[in-house]
């Protein structure tokens, strides 16, 4: 078999592979795919070179205007379909895929059409890829690539010998060139296919065995996890300490579109305990329970129990990445209201806890919204406070032998006259007597606290916020330990902040009826660890550039392909939401009759008559197409004109592109003569009416007599007599 | 004798001596219509003379050949004024140019100051003398033969002395066939001598009134002016065609359709000529040609620039 028609043949078959990865996905309606398969059909036949086909389909002639206005017309059609019919994006841009297609079957001639059909074949395969499960879309794809290789490797072949020896047909290639094969052999076929073959199984091999980039093989921290303290059932006093030199990454937090946050420091919640016994602190109720699952289940709504509405404030996104820990906690700024991310579910406790079910064994990515407390205007001025019933049983429990701690609590508070004072003279106490250091284990110790409050004076943050919320409890103001994390560090050039280990903190909730929880910290700060250096800065370049490695290629996943779909679509409803709205003005009378139209082609029952009429106007249209030269011919010569000359240069003109049409091209700068000899050398049967009307076309032009009327009419006969000339240039 | 039938037996006279060259006699004979001087460039020996020499015989008009050497005076061309004692006063003298066509041979051997004596005489045809003023006689018509070959001894014409040749023509050898013919004539005689004259200086007084009646439509004037702009802005030439060059264009357009029997100009006649009347009135772009241009080169250009301009319809 020759090459070029094995091309076109392939051609074609990569189109109905394409097309049938379509019609799998039932995206293409009965009306258009039975077309489509018939043009798919006839291309098939026209590239075997059936003669019947052929020399109907070398008769019927359209020209490329009238493809340039059915494109358009297709394209109309298109925005009708997305705004009015199908109403989405995805099945009106099959649609117009699917009419692409079969107007580019239909004009297949040049190599750029060729290219244009690989074209919209991909995009047709792309899309039936997007919308199937379908195991039958495997062997689809397979025969699709199979024939995309081989349409692919012709094309290219084709291009090369037309190269190699222009105008000579492959099969009388020029001596030089005989080693090159004219055509197709078994061989070659069998041996081209079997390599695309070859190397597709080759592919699927490497797919299954290499491991995935986002399982991080060549992560070397990540697979094992980091040792964390201080977010357990049981928190033992002075244990943090430990890890407070600890430089790790435990999580990266940013927070998306909020500029007004303030970015110097950011509370992340873990666990908050309500019992200490005098040496550490746990939890009375360990009892559990699942969050309500919302937007299939990927969102966690948390009802917190004792938080009083009106409370709310401003809510901050967060969005955090978290470094596998040894703990099931997820940390949040208080108070999270929301909770989003690839979970099966999310567990909270009676005091806010948020936990998954086990340990992440990898890196996590989760969402959270919260929402701050703020302390309301009324509640601190007032001079007493009802608390519930199930806050002083749980939040006012102390350690017996507490004396000493109460006397202390007593004595600092006695000046204040409103529970909120009382707060911040013990807050101010602890912040202004004490000083902050990490030396002395206290873990050891029988009674840690008044070690710290009377002895050593010195402590961290974990002696702080006990101290706090012990003589905070002996005065009778409910309050709860915290543990989590103090994030300082901000990265200003990815925005978020840098959570590690030493970020590891511990602060006191305090509890107001009407406000609820309020935050109180009674850690003197510590700046001594962030220096701001220029290594510091570059630092911070690099650790931002891992982080939109992490996110945009290791974890790029279906998910954020769907996200992106969302966004689109979202999008373009919005924008057509929008466009209908400003155009409602104008549309409203064409939807009007639109919707008329369609009630009438529901309830149309074609009778004789309407068939008749709906026949002939289509006829008539059609007659009217074909016959548009004619009758433009016809009105330049029996329409009376006073302009003679122009009459004939009209006539020049329609048989220059009367002539052009089949193949015989005039430059703008070659004069009616050099056009004259320019088709007797190509296409010798229209040479004598040419010359003729050249010879009018000059004497009427050029000439100071004009034409007579009798003359016009001999030029127009022979502009029609070429007309209707067989296509046969050459 | 009508027009037409004149203008063909003038060709076919020359046809006899000149074998197988129909276009350059039908240009020869376009610049004798359109009152213009004629250029023959070629080689020694192919002809150049003896068409000059078959043109002037084949009319019945007074011919004059002027041999132009490196000591030739301008006195020589024009005519001198002597003292003539038995009238006792002076005496005009009429030079080699009082003639109705005059050839002059080798005219770049001569020197720059001979060469423009010619030039009145070409421009307005008439000769000053001592403040005395000789119309010439009409019609008036100098060919002019040089040899782009040889540069020894020569002086190239100056750009204001090309410019007044209507035409450059280039004979070029004939093909075998015709060489054979050429050969194997058996008179002994110089060939153009043997021509009779068949038309008379008033019939080409009459057809050189014809061409003033051929009518150039607008469009065609327009399409002639396009060209001569692009001539001179196009990037090849330094120097593009002087408003005498459209001139010219314009009048031998004219004859050319006389030639070819018709009253009315075509866009073939502007299109055929240009590179015959433009090339030699442009300057090549130094960094395009040589130095020294040659006359294919400049008519290549000349042809690729009439090559962008459209065709009016």
């Amino acid at each position: 078999m020759l090459f070029d028609r094995a091309f076109t043949i392939s051609s074609v078959l990569l189109a109905a592979t394409a097309f049938s990865g379509l019609v799998l996905v039932q995206s293409v309606p009965l009306w258009l795919a039975f077309p489509t398969v018939i043009i798919l059909i006839i291309s098939l036949l026209r590239a075997e070179g059936k003669g019947i086909i052929r020399r109907a389909m070398a008769r019927v002639t359209v020209s490329a205007t009238l493809w340039n206005v059915l494109l358009i017309c297709a394209f109309l059609i298109l925005l009708i379909d997305l705004t009015l019919v199908s109403q989405d994006l995805l099945p009106a841009g099959i649609h117009f895929l699917v009419v692409l297609l079969d107007i580019k079957l239909l004009t297949l001639q040049q190599r750029h059409d060729y290219r244009h059909l690989y074209a919209i074949s991909l995009m047709a395969i792309l899309a039936s890829a997007a919308l199937t499960t379908d195991a039958w879309f495997i062997p689809i794809f397979l025969l699709y690539l199979l024939a995309a290789v081989w349409t692919l490797l012709l094309y290219h072949l084709t291009h090369e010998t037309n190269d190699i020896s222009p105008g000579v047909t492959p099969s009388s290639t020029a001596a030089g060139h005989a080693a090159f094969p004219s055509g197709i052999t078994h061989r070659f076929f069998w041996w081209t296919n079997g390599t695309a073959l070859m190397t597709i199984a080759l592919t699927l091999t490497i797919f299954f065995l290499i491991p995935r980039i986002g399982a991080g093989m060549f992560q070397k921290t990540s697979g094992e996890t980091l040792r964390t303290t201080g977010f357990s059932d049981r928190v033992d006093l002075g244990t943090i300490g430990s890890v407070k030199q600890d430089p790790q990454i435990v999580m990266r937090v940013e927070l998306p579109d909020q500029p007004a946050v303030e970015k110097d420091r950011l509370y992340l919640r873990g666990l908050a305990y309500d019992q200490y016994n005098g040496r550490s602190w746990n939890h009375s109720e360990t009892r559990r329970r699942s969050l309500n699952s919302v937007d299939e289940g990927r969102v966690f709504l948390v009802r917190p129990t004792d938080l009083p509405p009106g409370s709310r404030s401003i809510p901050i996104r967060q969005d955090i990445l978290l470094e596998p820990l040894d703990t099931a906690v997820l940390f949040a700024a208080p108070f999270a209201e929301r909770v989003s991310g690839e979970f099966l579910t999310v567990l909270t406790d009676t005091i806010g806890g948020l936990y998954l079910s086990s340990p992440p064994s990898s890196r996590i990515r989760y969402s959270v919204t919260s929402h701050v407390t703020r302390l309301a205007q009324d509640e601190r001025t007032a001079s007493t406070l009802v608390y519930p019933d199930f806050i002083r049983s749980h939040y006012l429990q102390v350690p017996e032998e507490s004396q000493l701690v109460a006397d202390l609590a007593h004595r600092v508070t006695q000046e204040a006259t409103t529970p909120f004072g009382r707060v911040l003279a013990v807050h101010q106490h602890l912040l202004g007597n004490y000083r902050y250091s990490l030396e002395g284990d206290t873990a050891t110790l029988s009674h840690p606290l008044e070690e710290f409050l009377f002895t050593r004076k010195t402590g961290y943050c974990e002696h702080y916020a006990t101290a706090m919320v012990v003589m905070l409890r002996t005065i009778g103001i409910p309050a709860r330990l915290v543990t989590g994390f103090l994030a300082t560090e901000w990265n200003e050039y990815g925005g978020y902040f840098t959570v590690r280990q030493r970020d590891a903190h511990a602060w006191v909730e305090v509890y107001f009826p009407s406000s609820g929880w309020i935050i109180m910290d009674p850690t003197p700060t510590t700046d001594t660890l962030v220096a701001t250096n220029r290594w510091e800065s570059v630092r911070h370049l690099g650790e931002s550039f891992r982080l939109q490695w992490d996110r945009l290629f290791v974890r790029y996943s279906a998910n954020d392909q769907l996200a992106v779909v969302h966004g689109v679509r979202e999008s373009s409803g919005a924008l057509r939401e929008q466009a209908s709205h400003w155009g409602s003005l104008i549309s409203a009378p064409i939807e009007k009759g639109f919707s008329g139209l369609v009630h009438v082609a529901h309830t149309f029952r074609p009778g004789t008559l309407e068939l008749i009429t709906g026949v002939v106007v289509v006829g008539l249209a059609l007659l009217l197409l074909i016959l548009r030269d004619r009758i433009g011919l016809w009105a330049t010569t029996h329409l009376p004109t006073s302009h003679p000359q122009l009459a004939i240069a009209h006539l020049y003109t329609h048989m220059v592109r009367t002539v052009e049409k089949h193949g015989v091209h005039k430059s703008p700068s070659a004069t009616a003569n050099e056009f004259a000899s320019l088709v007797e050398r190509e296409w010798k049967a229209a040479s004598p009416m040419v010359a003729d009307v050249i010879a009018l076309y000059h004497q009427g032009r050029y000439s100071r007599t004009p034409l007579t009327a009798s003359e016009l009419s001999r030029a127009a006969e022979q502009v029609g007599r070429l007309q209707s000339l067989p296509h046969t240039p050459r | 004798m009508n027009s037409s039938h004149s203008i063909r037996s003038i060709q076919d006279n020359i046809a006899l001596v000149i074998k197988g060259k129909t276009h350059v006699i039908e240009m020869a004979v376009v610049c004798l219509l359109a009152r213009g001087h004629l250029l023959l460039e070629d080689v020694p020996g192919v002809g150049k003379t003896t068409l000059a020499h078959s043109l002037a015989r084949s009319l019945s008009c007074s011919f004059k050949r002027i041999q132009f050497t490196s000591d030739l005076l301008p006195s020589d061309i024009v005519g001198v004024s002597m003292f003539n004692r038995q009238k006792q006063g002076f005496e005009f003298i009429p030079g080699a140019i009082f003639a109705n066509v005059v050839l002059a041979d080798e005219i770049n051997r001569t020197t720059p100051k001979t060469q423009s004596s010619l030039l009145e005489a070409m421009g307005e045809a008439q000769i000053s003398v001592d403040n005395q003023t000789h119309p010439l006689e009409q019609p008036f018509m100098v060919i002019a033969t040089q040899n782009p070959a040889e540069y020894h001894g020569t002086f190239p014409l100056p750009e204001s002395q090309l410019d007044r040749f209507l035409m450059r023509l280039c004979i070029g050898y004939p093909t075998l066939k015709e060489e054979r013919k050429v050969l194997s004539r058996a008179y002994s005689l110089h060939p153009a001598e043997m021509l009779g004259p068949v038309l008379s200086a008033q019939e080409v007084l009459a057809l050189q009134a014809r061409v003033d009646q051929v009518h150039m439509e607008e469009s065609l004037t327009d399409y002639l002016l396009a060209i001569v702009q692009a001539t001179r802005q196009s990037e090849l030439l330094s120097l593009g065609v002087s408003t005498r060059g459209a001139l010219g264009l314009s009048k031998a357009a004219k004859a050319l359709a006389v030639v070819r029997g018709r009253d009315y100009c075509l866009p073939d006649d502007i299109k055929e000529l240009a590179p015959i009347v433009l090339s030699h009135r442009v300057m090549l772009n130094r960094t395009h040609g040589m130095r020294t241009q040659s006359f294919e080169q400049a008519e290549r250009m000349v042809i690729d620039i009439v090559e962008t301009v459209p065709v009016p319809v």
